[in-house]
């Protein structure tokens, strides 16, 4: 059973999507999104291993192509996707450069991942409801995030908003 | 009438034209451009965008509602949630932030269904 989960920054949506992972009593996997840039990313990366240990989970570096990471786990295992939006700042800017295809290309592949590897669970981020005006940039970055958001959200069988630690089904079920 | 809302991008107006089975000149589409708004219009889309040029203007943007109460009974209004971000620096952001409480408050209160777009997928919360 897929999940994709949504929601503000700090709400709790990792610590949920981790526990739905190890529930389902499959092989563990996470699939580590972030491509260090510096130091900062560094001790982050270290923090978010520590914060892992001990629940079980296998480490598949893939910050992009993310349908090779398949070919190192076993399919059947359960997957956790955090996240959709480190994802798309590594394929849309990389080293400095912009790339417009990135969003359409990623909605493509992770539909995909979640077809191949039905026990996935993708977080995300809502960052769509901020009185800002921004540059084109980042204003084609959230719109292509949100493209990728809605896509996941068509194909996974439970759609979830986590708010506050708290659990707004929007699709599917509670799968815990 | 009918409120929707949500963030940006998660698929109000695509909601609306499909549930409501909207023309394109069914819909009165609102840039920061717009002085004043076509009531004749079964769908005002983007309501927000409105707002900002009431804003800038220095006028409230819910008086144009309150005042001219002249939407159609079965107006569809379209506006986007702008009301979870960190508070803007720029005064003109932050008053229009204020402003788009406001008048969606009004509109949510008046409103027959309201609904809330949460990526793509519709929920009525009215």
């Amino acid at each position: 059973m897929s999940t994709f989960i949504s929601g503000g920054c700090k709400n709790g949506k990792s610590y949920y999507a981790q526990r739905i992972a190890k529930a389902s009593g499959a092989p563990l996997y996470y699939v580590a999104t972030m491509i260090p840039r510096d130091e900062e990313d560094e001790a982050r990366i270290h923090r978010h291993r520590r914060e892992r240990e001990g629940w079980g989970f296998v480490t598949l570096e893939c910050g992009s192509n993310i349908l090779a990471c398949l070919e190192r786990a076993d399919a059947r295992g359960s997957f956790l996707l955090d996240s959709v939006t480190a994802l798309l700042s590594n394929e849309m800017f990389p080293a400095g450069s912009t790339d417009p295809t990135a969003p359409e290309r990623l909605a493509g592949e992770l539909c995909e991942f979640v077809r191949r590897a039905p026990r996935t669970v993708l977080v995300s981020d809502s960052i769509y409801s901020d009185a800002m005006l921004y540059d084109d940039g980042t204003e084609a970055y959230r719109r292509g995030l949100a493209r990728i958001d809605r896509a996941l959200a068509a194909v996974c069988d439970n759609v979830l908003e986590v708010v506050s630690s708290q659990v707004i089904v929007h699709k599917g079920g509670l799968p815990l | 009438m009918i409120l929707i809302l949500g963030g940006s991008y998660q698929g109000k107006l695509d909601f609306a034209k499909s549930a409501y089975d909207l023309e394109d000149n069914d819909i009165f589409i609102c840039t920061d451009e717009t002085e004043a708004i076509d009531l004749s219009k079964r769908c005002i889309a983007y309501i927000d965008r409105f707002a900002l040029n009431r804003v800038r203007a220095g006028l409230e943007p819910a008086d144009a509602l309150r005042d001219n109460p002249g939407l159609r009974p079965d107006a569809i209004v379209i506006a986007t949630d702008i009301s979870s971000g960190v508070v803007p620096v720029d005064a003109t952001l932050r008053a229009w932030r204020e402003a788009c409480g406001r008048m969606n408050n009004l509109l949510a209160g008046r409103a027959d269904e309201v609904w809330r777009l949460f990526c793509g997928i519709p929920q009525r919360i009215r």
